[in-house]
């Protein structure tokens, strides 16, 4: 900032008020100061050389002035004295030699001096010793005249600044504008004198410079006195101080080194003189101004002089060296030569213009050094006169205020050149010793710290700090070096290997690629070809072979099997077959039915066919007969005493076989036996039916023939029910073939002893529903069949006393195994039972109207109205046939009589009714007559008495397919066989079979499908069943044939 | 010799510069500050400059990635630490680093982590020099 300002003031520097005060006799000095300005702008210069060149035009200036100075007869007296004084002293010896010659000399002296400083040894403080007691003298008499100079421009001074600070600042900006503009025609007119000499030394080293002309050497030799005197200064001051100060000296610098250490210098340098502009004033705001382009000059010098320290310029390094160590001893001196110089000024401004101008370069010289000895001239007042301070000031003030303004003027004109000079000086000092500027600094910095108390110790204690600052460095870097010699040796450095921090391969295009796009929205598809991992296949499928076997008949395991299989696969399939065992039963039952009946059929017919011609031989009515199988063990020895066909299972027959008295293998001969037969299957019968007792009638179920019904001749009713399992009933093995002998499902005995009979039944009777039969007399029979199947009808029983019961057949919907409780006569297992319904007495017993008859009319057989179950007929042992209704209502004919009146203990053997025709009825007679009857009337139709030669008719049954037609079995063993179309009055076939006696007669037949075929069944005597069919004569119905037993009835009527 | 009583020329074996503690702490730190990081040209050297500084004091502090058997208050006494971070982007090329130093290979050594992501490689590599 400073020194742009200066710049900026050299800028504005020519006005008229300069020429006043600068005159030709500065031209010197201008020329020099204008070089100094151009080497500093010369930026690109070295800045070494510059350094170099400011130095020696300082010294030159220096050298001018003195030279002036002789050249001037040497007005000063004093000055010169001293300065001779000072040569000697700092020759010694050779005081007295030309100045000329001192170069040479100077040089060894410097040498020498540096090493004196470098060793810092007591020999020097000898010398300092021998100097100072030289000196005493002089310098005493100069402060005395100094302090009396100092103390009037002092106030001069500070007359000059009371007017006000900032005019005065102002002005002595301006003065020093002015100042560097004189110093500028100064150089100029130096340039002037030294052109070719200055291009030289610019350029050429100093040496060389040295070897210039004799102008030149000289002012060498002058910068070098002056430097010599700079250093007898240095040295006097130190004398005369050093023994004052000496102890404090140290201690304080101790202490400030300690401070200083604090510090930035820079900032000391801005702050300190700061405040020292403002204590000290104007004036020294000025130095400031300078001092601090100084600094920064000097700031740039050190570095470059630490840098340039191994320059081979020894000589100038060494002198900065010596310059710094005497550094500390300097200011004393200053202060002294200061008072000189302010005493010079004083002389000066009593004299002619001239003369101070003439003066002005020296003085601006000299000032250079007041101005450095103000700071400690002041120190020094302050420490030694502390006391007297004041009083100077005062005195000064006054002396001041009796110039005269025109003087003043001419005061403060010098006086700003003196600045300026003092400006140019400092820098040019700077330059040649800037580390005793810096210490400068640093001992203003410290200034206004102590200023009033210790001011004057600062200037010894900065020195010294300096001093040991750089000596302490000095010893740390030796110690350094010292280390690192030491180190050296014991630590070997070598090269490591070289370590590869990063080894990155560069990318190469594929993965650029997928980089930069293969992010973008897409993925990588991954493709696997695998192309070698061939493989062959062939689809043919392999023929997958087994082995199977079958078994006709089956044997244990089964019908069929696989090798292959394990036992429990084996074992399943017969569990399996064993679950469908009843499917395969039920299956099995029936096919093994139809296989059995077309066997036995084809076994009948070759059998027929053998036998038909000796057959039709015997019986003239039969076309050939069928022979049932009766030889069976437990059937041989019986009589067949009946035989009974379903009514609606046409081909289902029923033989009751009586017991026998011949002892057989099978014990059942006090057992009655019922075989049920199917027509179709003679060789065996299919179910065979047992009861205790001997049973007197049966009948068969209406509808299918599933239940079988018997009366008993102790008088009870029994009921056997074909569904039942055979395994729920008694198997015997007789011979090869195993039986079931099935015991009754339901019996009366014991059980209904108050509702039951207390004599032989005689006839059991289905009593076909009431409604059904009554309502709807046309209803066919397959109708009322249906309706009966469901097994909700009645069933009648008749015993000999005419006791007629009704019962009730229930069909359970579940059996019970155990056996029911309450219904005792149940067969466990079993689920039909009969309920008693009512109980009917259809013989008036105490009847008077046969009185001679042996015994009580006795009810033989049972009859219903085939069209209403509600009438039914009884034929009585009286030879007549009661008629009755169930519900006591009358019907018109109450008996049925012979034809002629009265009646005749004749039982009624047989009533049958006409399947075509159901209001006529044939009933047969003990005494060998046969009746026709109409339901309505009671006398008969027709009464036939003598056909069978007297004989008792045994059986009497109408034919299946012809209503004309029935058979006649009488007692003889007789079979008549009528057709009423062909021959009223008498049977058209009588044939007597003698050699087996029939015991029993059933005609069979079937009408209503396409095979009309009807037969009578014939059991014989020896237990022989044979089945005849009817020729086809008796077999297919004629024309208007029913009419015919109309017109019979219509006749008889 | 005075003053030179006794040079310490060798560490002590628990301050010694142990490059694995050390490669962990720049793992730690370059791992935190470039985790996710896209490389800026104009951010880089700053981010280099203060992720050296970050690594430099997280291994004088060498705190945060002490182990157990570590203890904490044990830096690398007396080890002058140079950290050198390179950033730089990452576009495919190829990248060759190495150093090689000229130093007392008993007693200095060096701990290298590069983190790469997909803008930029990180090379971090710490030097540790004793000072004798």
């Amino acid at each position: 900032m400073h020194s742009a300002k200066k710049i900026t003031k050299e800028d504005t520097w020519r006005p008229a008020d300069l020429k006043r005060y600068i005159r030709v006799e500065e031209h010197d000095d201008y020329v020099r100061r204008q070089d100094v300005n151009e080497r500093r702008h010369r930026g690109g210069e070295s800045k070494e050389r510059g350094r170099r060149d400011l130095e020696k035009e300082f010294r030159g200036e220096r050298d001018k002035h003195e030279e002036k100075e002789s050249a001037r007869d040497r007005r000063y007296e004093d000055k010169k004295d001293k300065y001779v004084d000072k040569r000697k002293e700092a020759s010694r010896d050779r005081r007295g030699d030309k100045e000329q010659d001192g170069r040479d000399r100077e040089r060894r002296r410097d040498r020498e001096r540096t090493v004196d400083i470098n060793k810092y040894s007591g020999d020097y403080r000898e010398i300092r010793d021998s100097r100072r007691d030289r000196e005493e003298k002089h310098g005493r008499e100069r402060d005395k005249e100094r302090e009396g100079d100092e103390e009037k421009e002092r106030v001069r001074n500070r007359e000059r600044y009371s007017e006000g600070d900032r005019d005065k600042r102002r002005e002595e900006r301006d003065k020093e504008r002015r100042k560097e503009r004189d110093r500028e025609h100064r150089t100029e007119r130096r340039q002037h004198e030294e052109s070719g000499e200055l291009g030289i030394e610019r350029t050429e080293k100093y040496d060389r410079e040295q070897r210039d002309g004799h102008r030149e050497r000289d002012r060498h030799k002058d910068r070098k006195e002056e430097k010599t005197n700079e250093k007898e200064r240095h040295e006097r001051h130190r004398d005369r101080e050093y023994k004052e100060e000496h102890r404090r000296h140290k201690e304080e610098r101790e202490k400030r080194h300690k401070e200083r250490r604090h510090h930035e210098e820079k900032q000391k340098h801005d702050s300190e003189s700061r405040e020292q502009r403002d204590s000290k004033g104007p004036v020294k705001e000025v130095r400031h101004h300078r001092s601090d382009r100084e600094r920064a000059e000097r700031d740039k010098h050190k570095e470059r002089r630490h840098r340039e320290q191994e320059d081979p310029e020894r000589k100038q390094r060494e002198r900065r060296q010596r310059l710094e160590e005497q550094e500390p001893d300097i200011n004393p001196w200053d202060r002294t030569s200061s008072k000189k110089t302010t005493y010079m000024h004083e002389t000066n401004a009593v004299e002619t213009e001239v003369a101070v101008e003439e003066d002005l370069g020296e003085q601006e010289y000299e000032d250079d050094f007041e101005d450095y000895e103000e700071d400690f001239e002041e120190i020094d007042e302050s420490e030694n006169e502390r006391g007297n301070e004041k009083e100077t000031e005062l005195s000064q003030v006054e002396e001041s205020e009796e110039l005269t303004p025109q003087r003043r003027k001419e005061v403060e004109a010098i006086q700003r050149a003196m600045e300026v000079e003092n400006e140019r000086v400092g820098t040019a000092q700077s330059t040649q010793s800037t580390i005793r500027e810096e210490d400068d600094g640093f001992e203003r910095s410290k200034a206004p710290e102590k200023e009033q108390s210790t001011g004057s110790q600062r200037g010894k204690f900065i020195d010294f700090v300096a001093a040991k600052q750089r000596e302490v460095s000095k010893k740390v870097a030796m110690k350094q070096k010292k280390r690192s010699t030491d180190l050296l040796r014991l630590i070997d450095l070598d090269f490591s290997l070289t370590f590869s921090l990063l080894d990155l391969p560069p990318v190469n295009e594929y993965d650029m690629y997928i980089r930069n796009f293969g992010s973008a929205n897409t993925k990588q598809a991954y493709v696997q070809c695998n192309e070698d991992n061939a493989d062959c296949d062939i689809q043919t499928e392999e023929i997958e072979m087994c082995e199977k076997w079958t078994q006709h008949p089956p044997e244990r395991s089964g019908v069929c099997g696989d090798p292959n299989l394990s036992p429990e696969t084996r074992d399943k399939v017969l569990s399996e077959l064993n679950l469908d065992s009843q499917r395969l039963t039920a299956f099995l039952s029936s096919a093994s039915q139809v296989m059995v009946v077309l066997l036995e059929e084809d076994q009948a017919e070759r059998r027929s066919l053998r036998k038909l011609g000796t057959q039709t031989e015997k019986l003239s009515f039969s076309e050939g007969s069928l022979q049932l199988n009766t030889k069976l063990p437990f059937l041989s020895g019986r009589n067949i005493h009946l035989v009974h066909f379903s009514q609606v299972q046409r081909h289902t027959m029923m033989s009751v076989h009586a017991p026998t008295t011949q002892p057989s293998a099978v014990h059942l001969d006090s057992c009655t036996i019922i075989c049920i037969w199917n027509i179709w299957e003679p060789s065996r019968p299919q179910k065979i039916l047992v009861y205790e007792s001997e049973i007197q009638c049966c009948c068969f179920s209406t509808g299918k023939a599933i239940l079988v019904f018997a009366g008993t001749s102790v008088g009870s009713v029994v009921l056997w029910d074909l569904r039942e399992h055979a395994s729920n009933h008694y198997r015997r093995k007789i011979g090869e073939d195993e039986w079931t002998f099935r015991e009754p499902t339901f019996s009366t005995d014991a059980v209904m002893a108050d509702s039951g009979h207390f004599s032989a039944v005689t006839s059991v009777e289905v009593v076909f529903s009431s409604a059904a039969g009554g309502l709807r007399p046309e209803v066919p029979l397959a109708a009322s069949e249906e309706e009966l199947s469901g097994l909700s009808f009645q069933l009648a029983s008749l015993d000999e006393n005419g006791v007629l019961n009704f019962w009730v057949v229930v069909d359970l919907p579940k059996a019970n195994e155990a056996g029911s409780p309450t219904d005792l006569g149940l067969r466990p297992g079993s689920k039909v039972k009969l309920l008693h319904s009512s109980s009917l007495l259809t013989v008036d017993r105490g009847s008077p109207r046969d009185p001679t008859k042996i015994g009580p009319l006795q009810t033989v057989h049972l009859k219903f109205l085939p069209t209403d179950s509600n009438h039914f007929f009884i034929g009585t042992n009286m030879g007549l046939v009661n008629h009755g209704t169930s519900h006591g209502l009358k019907a018109p004919p109450k008996f049925y009589r012979f034809q002629d009146p009265g009646t005749r203990p004749v039982d009624i053997t047989a009533i049958q009714f006409s399947p075509f025709n159901h209001n006529m009825f044939l009933v047969g007679c003990g005494d060998g007559s046969v009746r026709l009857h109409g339901v309505s009337y009671e006398q008969p139709v027709t009464e036939w008495k003598s056909s069978t030669a007297a004989e008792p008719v045994l059986l009497l049954q109408w034919a299946q397919t012809r209503p004309t037609v029935f058979c006649v079995l009488d007692a003889a063993s007789t079979l008549h066989i009528w057709d009423l179309l062909k021959d009223e009055t008498e049977p058209v076939v009588t044939e007597r079979i003698a050699a087996d006696r029939v015991t029993a007669m059933a005609t069979f037949g079937d009408s209503g499908q396409k095979n009309i075929y009807s037969g009578v069944a014939l059991a014989h005597e020896s237990g022989k069943l044979e089945l005849h069919y009817f020729t086809r004569g008796f077999t297919v119905p004629f024309v208007a044939e029913g009419e015919k037993l109309e017109i019979m009835m219509t006749e008889a009527l | 010799m005075e003053g030179s009583d006794s040079y310490l020329i060798r560490p002590n074996h628990q301050h010694k510069f142990k490059a694995a503690v050390v490669k962990e702490c720049i793992r730690d730190v370059v791992r935190e500050r470039l985790g996710g990081v896209q490389y800026d040209p104009e951010a880089a050297p700053d981010l280099s400059r203060s992720l050296a500084d970050s690594i430099k004091d997280r291994v004088k502090t060498n705190s945060s990635c002490s182990s157990p058997s570590f203890p904490v208050d044990v830096g690398f006494d007396r080890y002058k630490l140079v950290v050198q971070v390179v950033i730089g982007e990452q576009r495919g090329q190829g990248v060759k680093m190495s150093s090689r130093c000229l130093w007392d290979a008993d007693t200095d050594n060096y701990a290298e982590d590069v983190y790469i992501n997909d803008s930029l490689f990180c090379v971090v590599a710490v030097f540790g020099s004793y000072y004798y």
